[in-house]
């Protein structure tokens, strides 16, 4: 390591640098080129306020999937709790449910959800990946029995349709609801003895465990967290609808985690982190938007979002295996 | 003529020399055995034969030709093979497809032709006698079965050098006579043998020749003629005296801190152990490899589930161990693996050493930043951790200031009883001595101490009283007055005999 530090000093440079700011630069870099390619329409202040929006519930699903990754773990039916949380939310609403308790219930179901995913995963000490897989596919069964395969849309009160539509001097209520959750979770993650303890289980769970803390309850928990975001999104995506199909949530799983692991190589140590997982978030709604003003079609769009994630991943373990 | 001439060969990591200057031949049709206390370097010289790790210096000659063994797959291509303790086999195979995993499976075609297979297999076992359930999965076989399987294995490649690594360790006494025989079996067809056990008299009864290793030099090379298990033992040794040990004071003995009866472990590796722990007191626990000691500490501590048995902390029965309830008592362990027991190697300095108190330091949930550090700071300047700062990565230390990292937080937790397991492996001197003072300095406040080492040097200089272990069980209570190396390795070796035998 040390030899070779020295034969190259330049190119050894470049690659951490690269491996630090990579992600960064390649953000600022396609800021830059859609700005170019479209002043008009990319560029302006409203869409960027677009965007904020548009990523919001994005950044509010993959922040409870950050809490899981902190503890090592994977949950992988956050897609179907979204659309539970979806359908829950809007069926409370033509039922003239308080707007409060609309959202407040699936939350509390999506906490629950998540509880019984981490109890089975911590008691049976069975793969989070497997089990989450097949939870996903039993809330998935239970959404479309829930609605009869149909979207609820009809006698929503204008009233549900006021977090996700309205703003609050200029900004939208989504986004300022992506930034508050995005603070408190950061502030659980890096100030509270929580956050340290999910990342110490995390980063070893022997040693963690011999540190005396409770590895079922810490883990069970983070599961708890992540499932209450989930379907928290689920309602979110509701509101702004105004309706809600039983597979509505199902699409932000990938997603998700794409901006987790995007988020992930913005640290140098490469844990998932709160910021970092806006930070992703933002890439993936800052290309989606561009791309779509710019008229490439979804299949390209896909193709272009998906290579960016991949080259992200390679750089930053280039970056590390070097330095 | 030689099979194999080990040449001067030496082994570095880092600063330390694990292998200094080892000169061998290996015959064809002879025994040789390797003995020494752990860490003596036979495993390291065996991953040389087998191609794990280079050699840092010196030479190989294979029938008489210069050899480089760069790979494992290229010391089975000359005829070396290794069965070790951990077998290489898996489970859910039958036996006749674990036979067939390092060769090319006779082809029919595309498919597998089973039934040459089941042939030429029949052949293999029917030629030395063996006897091998083919049939079977090796979950379903029993330990003696998969020794024997795994020997078939390393037969069907033509072996001419097998080394056997412990393999007697899960063997009853009955199975260890018929693979004895095996042996010798292998013996007179021309295969060389290399031996590896702690038990010696089984070593003493099979080889032609035994090597004595000792920190990785080589003691001496005995002819069987010449052995007797006390020249072994005393080779082992160094021969060396007591070192005469602690020159301190005796210690005031006070009250009971801990107390362990019976104890028994739910995988029985733990069999029966019962020991005291007082206040003033450092307890050297010694035992060869496999006898149960750092599972016991394991079970104290509460990681390992108990069968039978009751541990006391200050007389109080514990009646749901768990590390939370051990650290709240005022117990602390320093596991043997630091890497994957003790640190949290991505973590920083600060963040490990206040792991088992973040509690304390919380209020409202959030941590109390002011007060973890001014602890944090005056411990980094206490054991004079080497750092860049208290937040650099614990990976990134050398392997004595990660202990110190690991003493750090045991001493945050304010304990009384210290469960300190292997705590010098892998640290420089300067760090071992320290760590020793430390530890002195905690039962001069009256702390209590559990010292398990394989190091018996060490074992003597530090502890007030020894617990020697022999699989599974406690077997002595020695006050380490005038104690020799030697006697307590007879010990060791003398209740081994007789729980093998039982």
């Amino acid at each position: 390591m040390i030899a070779q530090t020295e034969k190259s000093p330049n190119k050894i440079f470049n690659k951490s640098v690269l491996s630090s700011y990579g992600t960064i630069i390649a953000g600022i870099l396609i800021i830059i080129i859609f700005s170019v390619l479209s002043p008009s329409s990319f560029a302006t202040v409203d869409n960027f306020i677009n965007i904020t929006r548009q990523i919001s519930l994005l950044v509010v699903i993959a922040v409870g999937a950050t809490l899981v990754m902190s503890v090592n773990e994977f949950d992988l039916s956050i897609g179907a709790i979204a659309s539970l949380g979806g359908v829950v939310s809007a069926k409370l609403a033509t039922e003239g449910v308080p707007i409060v308790l609309c959202i407040l219930i699936p939350v509390l179901v999506g906490f629950l959800v998540g509880f019984i995913n981490g109890s089975i995963i911590t008691h049976f000490n069975v793969l989070s990946f497997v089990t989450t897989l097949a939870m996903g596919t039993v809330i998935g069964g239970f959404t479309f029995w829930f609605t009869g395969g149909s979207t609820i849309f009809e006698n929503i009160p204008d009233g549900f349709k006021w977090i996700g539509q309205t703003g609050i001097a200029g900004i939208p209520m989504l986004s300022i609801i992506m930034l508050v959750l995005v603070l408190v979770f950061w502030f659980l993650m890096t100030q509270m003895s929580v956050g340290r303890r999910f990342y110490a289980i995390g980063g070893n769970e022997k040693a963690s465990k011999v540190s005396g803390i409770p590895i079922k309850k810490y883990k069970t928990f983070a599961f708890a967290l992540c499932g209450m975001l989930a379907a928290l999104t689920g309602a979110l995506l509701a509101s702004r609808l105004g309706s809600a199909h039983p597979t509505g949530g199902d699409g932000y799983f990938l997603n998700a985690y794409a901006a987790v692991f995007l988020g992930m190589t913005v640290v140098r140590s490469g844990i998932p982190n709160i910021f970092g997982t806006l930070f992703g978030a933002a890439v993936l709604g800052i290309l989606a938007n561009g791309l779509t003003i710019l008229e490439i079609p979804t299949f390209l769009q896909n193709v272009i979002t998906g290579m960016i994630i991949i080259i992200a991943l390679i750089i930053q373990k280039l970056g590390r295996e070097n330095t | 003529m030689a099979l194999l001439q080990i040449d001067k060969i030496s082994k570095v990591f880092g600063t330390n020399k694990a292998l200094n200057n080892i000169t061998l031949s290996i015959n064809a049709g002879e025994v040789h055995a390797l003995v020494g206390e752990n860490g003596a370097g036979k495993s390291t010289l065996i991953k040389i034969l087998t191609g794990v790790y280079f050699p840092s210096e010196g030479s190989l000659h294979w029938q008489s030709n210069p050899v480089k063994i760069g790979s494992p797959k290229e010391a089975h291509d000359l005829g070396i093979n290794v069965i070790h303790q951990d077998r290489q086999l898996i489970s859910y195979f039958t036996g006749l497809e674990n036979l067939y995993l390092n060769t090319k499976y006779p082809k029919s075609g595309l498919g597998i032709n089973w039934s040459v297979m089941h042939k030429e297999a029949a052949a293999l076992i029917e030629k030395w006698g063996m006897n091998i359930p083919l049939k079977k999965t090796v979950s379903e076989m029993t330990p003696s079965e998969r020794t024997m399987l795994e020997i078939a294995r390393a037969m069907m490649s033509n072996s001419k050098l097998l080394i056997l690594d412990e393999p007697t360790a899960s063997l009853t006494d009955k199975e260890s006579e018929l693979l004895f025989q095996f042996i010798e079996r292998l013996r007179k067809e021309g295969v060389a043998i290399i031996y590896i056990s702690h038990r010696l008299e089984e070593v003493i009864q099979l080889s032609d020749r035994i090597t004595v290793l000792m920190g990785g030099k080589q003691i001496i090379t005995l002819p069987k003629e010449e052995v007797t298990q006390e020249r072994l033992i005393h080779y082992m040794t160094d021969g060396q005296a007591s070192m005469g040990k602690n020159n301190r004071a005796k210690p005031a003995i006070g009250k009971t801190l801990l107390s362990v009866n019976n104890l028994r472990t739910s995988d029985h590796v733990v069999k029966q152990v019962s020991l005291e722990l007082h206040e003033g007191e450092i307890l050297g626990v010694y035992g060869l490899a496999g006898a149960g000691r750092t599972e016991t500490m394991e079970a104290i501590y509460g990681l390992r589930k108990i069968e039978e048995g009751t541990i006391a902390f200050y007389q109080q029965l514990v009646t749901n161990p768990s590390p939370a309830h051990a650290i709240e008592k005022g117990v602390v362990l320093i596991p043997e693996n630091r890497h994957e027991d003790a640190l949290i190697m991505g973590n920083s300095i600060a963040e490990n050493m206040t792991l088992p108190i973040l509690s304390k330091l919380t209020k409202g949930g959030v941590v109390q930043r002011k007060e973890e550090d001014k602890l944090i700071d005056r411990e980094m300047n206490r054991f004079q951790v080497k750092a860049v700062n208290k937040y650099q990565t614990v990976g990134e230390l050398s392997g004595g200031n990660q202990q110190k990292v690991v003493f750090a937080k045991a001493l945050l937790s304010e304990p009384s009883i210290y469960i300190c397991d292997e705590p010098t492996q892998a640290v420089d001197i300067m760090t071992r001595k320290e760590i020793h003072q430390f530890l002195r300095d905690q039962v001069s406040e009256n702390k209590g101490v559990i010292y398990v080492s394989s190091d018996l040097h060490e074992i003597l200089e530090i502890s007030d009283r020894i617990i020697v272990f022999s699989e599974g069980r406690t077997v002595a209570n020695l006050p380490n007055e005038n104690i020799k190396p030697d006697d307590v390795l007879e010990v060791c070796y003398r209740f081994q005999k007789e729980v093998v035998h039982e």
